[in-house]
């Protein structure tokens, strides 16, 4: 899109985007916490509508409590996990939007 | 005169033309409390927004609406003319092979109109000119073709065009064509597509009929806004001269002296301390005494006018179609438009079973047409009348013919490079001048005209506005909004998210963020130990070939982490950056569509 100027020359929008990182960061965060409390909570529902099963739900979805202490699959534990991954979720966008914005100010100059 | 009243005593406006634009300018002084003096050349006010009263059949020059998107200009019609102000429905379709046609065009009134047989045609042709447009466009006809397919370009915009700018298509430059299309700004686009997305559709629905559909008229026609307001400024002491043609405009350094009139006969000069002028051009840079050097004088001897002429007929019916005003579009008929002027208003004709129709022939000052006597000229409006199938001879009772000069200045590469030459000449007088349509040698519509006028007012009270480039950045306004302020914040919400998104940068940083989130992942495993060390993420090795949940590993998942973001971040970003072309690319079409009918409208 070409640089675009009011009649009085002013600049009217900047040509290449530049990402809100609070935005994105909360958008991410959003993403990821409702990820994992969605995901757990199915595997909670799932469990307990499969009468006279008798393993452990969720066992592959249990590891995340390898980097999110105290994460069950359990209700109590969806939002534990949301919070972790509200978290998580805020740090890589945040992380994403700043890189992003770094390298587009390098280029085409801040 | 006395100026005394608002501290302008030491000023003597002289005012040129008694059109919108030098009786605008003749209102604004008398508002701000100043007298001034118009000079009219002309015996009737209002320039070509006149009204002829012809046996007490008031017809239009052309058809005005009063629809503007100004403010300032909406609320003096409606000052001047209070109750007298009529809102319209407006209704004008092209006339082609005794069919009306919506314009834009409608799916079912086009298909019925043209027959199935040359509707398909019409789609394949608009197809063929989608698949393989014709590049570059550097003319009206190529530009049209490629936007609706030749076949349409032949059926609804040649003939019309060719009649109304007197020059075959091909030979009317891209650029002339782009003052009013191509020149259309991306952002009423944008604009269009927000409102469209913001709204659903239905309130734009609304706000496009209010501002497009609609429009307001006076009761007797244009030449009564003007009446009027000639008749408030001389109430309020100003003095108004017709018949009075301005022979010379006296100038010295950077100053207007004076200007010498002929005014019913008798030679006078009227000295002013600032003069407003809406002479054409071409005229004004000739008046001047001492005569401007050759080269000025060439460049305004390359302004050129399209003139018209409208053949008023009486015809005794009551109703004959409900448009206000029909493009013909049919070739074999000189007639360009039609006017039904009891359809703009229904007080200008005084006898309801009978019909005033306004013939529109566009032609040049002094050619055939120009010069054809009016008894031939009602001969050929009537048989074009009963060509296109409208009466029958007998219906026509009575007509009159009116010539209009320098009806719309033409833009071509020539009177582009003169305006530019005429206008730094004309920046060095800080107290003369230019506006109207003719006056400034641009598209103004009537309340354009009346804009730069008001802008002229301000300056002679001291205000530093750019009269040239108000009007300008006038439609710019008017396209995006009427305050430049919260434009600004509005353009960078509308228009902030749908700027280009740097590929590089996002597969960058999309990248650097995978990466670390394995390496993250792998070495924070590798800290906590156990007896085998991350069995599930080592699973990653299944992708990843030579990954393991040691350090090394960390970061072997680090570079591919890295490699498979920067490759998602890059095709994601460029599918959001094709996303976002289409949409504006979409909007923008549409817009040049609507802005198309604006054109016909000229």
């Amino acid at each position: 899109m070409a640089q675009v100027r009011f009649p009085n020359g002013r600049k009217l929008w900047d040509p290449v985007l530049k990402l809100n990182i609070k935005f994105l960061a909360l958008a991410l965060g959003s993403v990821f916490g409702l990820g994992v409390f969605v995901a757990t909570n199915w595997l909670v529902v799932k469990g307990y509508a499969t009468p006279g099963k008798t393993r452990v739900i969720g066992s592959h979805l249990q590891l995340l409590s390898q980097y999110f202490i105290g994460y069950r699959v359990t209700f109590f534990g969806s939002l534990f996990g949301f919070g972790y991954g509200f978290v998580s979720g805020i740090l890589c966008g945040g992380v994403l939007g700043w890189i992003y914005n770094k390298i587009v100010d390098l280029r085409h100059g801040g | 005169m006395n100026n005394s009243r608002h501290g302008h005593n030491d000023k003597n406006v002289v005012i040129i033309g008694g059109g919108p634009a030098g009786l605008t300018a003749a209102y604004q002084l008398a508002k701000a409390g100043m007298t001034s003096v118009v000079v009219e050349k002309d015996g009737v006010l209002g320039g070509i927004s006149r009204t002829i009263n012809y046996k007490d059949y008031y017809f239009d020059i052309g058809g005005h609406r009063f629809f503007s998107k100004i403010g300032e200009v909406e609320t003096l019609w409606k000052a001047v003319l209070a109750d007298d102000l009529l809102r319209r429905k407006r209704l004008s379709r092209i006339y082609y092979n005794k069919k009306f046609f919506y314009y834009p065009l409608r799916t079912f009134n086009a298909l019925f109109g043209l027959g199935v047989w040359k509707t398909i045609l019409v789609i394949a042709s608009y197809v063929r000119a989608r698949l393989k447009p014709i590049k570059p466009e550097e003319t009206f006809d190529q530009w049209v073709i490629n936007r609706f397919g030749r076949r349409l370009f032949e059926t609804f915009f040649k003939a019309y065009t060719e009649k109304v700018w007197g020059i075959p298509c091909h030979d009317i430059r891209a650029e002339w064509a782009a003052q009013r299309i191509k020149g259309l700004s991306l952002l009423i686009a944008l604009k269009h597509a927000f409102l469209k997305s913001e709204n659903n559709g239905s309130n734009r629905k609304d706000i496009v009929r209010t501002l497009i559909d609609e429009f307001y008229y006076p009761k007797l026609g244009p030449g009564m806004m003007w009446n009027t307001v000639a008749e408030i400024v001389k109430d309020r002491g100003s003095n108004i001269h017709v018949d009075s043609e301005v022979e010379g405009i006296l100038w010295s350094g950077d100053r207007v002296e004076a200007i010498e009139v002929k005014d019913k006969g008798i030679r006078k000069t009227i000295p002013g301390t600032d003069f407003i002028c809406s002479m054409p051009l071409r005229e004004t840079i000739q008046r001047f005494k001492p005569a401007l050097p050759l080269e000025l004088q060439e460049a305004a001897g390359n302004l050129r006018y399209r003139d018209f002429l409208t053949v008023a007929l009486i015809i005794k019916k009551r109703d004959i179609f409900p448009d206000q005003w029909i493009y013909v579009h049919d070739p074999d008929v000189r007639a360009g438009r039609i006017q039904n002027f009891k359809n703009w208003s229904p007080f200008m004709v005084p006898d309801p079973e009978a019909t005033c129709l306004g013939l529109e022939y566009f032609c040049f000052e002094g050619d055939a047409l120009w010069n054809t006597p009016d008894e031939a000229l009602m001969e050929m409006a009537k048989k074009e009348l009963v060509q296109l199938g409208f009466v029958a001879s007998e219906d026509i009772a009575d007509g009159v013919v009116v010539r209009m000069p320098k009806a719309y200045p033409v833009y071509d590469s020539a009177s582009l490079d003169a305006l530019k030459t005429i206008r730094l000449f004309l920046g060095r007088f800080k107290n003369f001048h230019v506006v109207g349509r003719n006056g400034q040698h641009k598209y103004n519509n009537q309340d354009h005209s009346m804009i730069t006028a008001m802008k002229a007012v301000d300056n002679v009270l001291g205000a530093h506005h750019n009269l040239w480039t108000v009007n300008e950045e006038q439609e710019y306004q008017e396209e995006i909004s009427p305050d430049m302020s919260r434009d600004t914040a509005w353009v960078q919400i509308l228009t902030g998210p749908l700027a280009k998104m740097d590929k590089m940068a996002f597969a960058a940083a999309t990248g650097i963020v995978a990466g670390m989130i394995i390496f993250l992942a792998t070495i924070l495993l590798v800290i906590k130990g156990g007896a085998v060390v991350g069995p599930t993420l080592a699973l990653l090795g299944q992708y990843f070939v030579g990954y393991t949940v040691t350090v090394k590993g960390a970061f072997i998942g680090l570079a591919y982490g890295f490699i498979l973001g920067f490759i998602f971040g890059w095709l994601f970003a460029l599918s959001r950056n094709m996303m976002v072309a289409y949409a504006i690319s979409r909007a923008k079409k549409t817009a040049e569509r609507e802005k198309l009918k604006d054109f016909l409208d000229r």
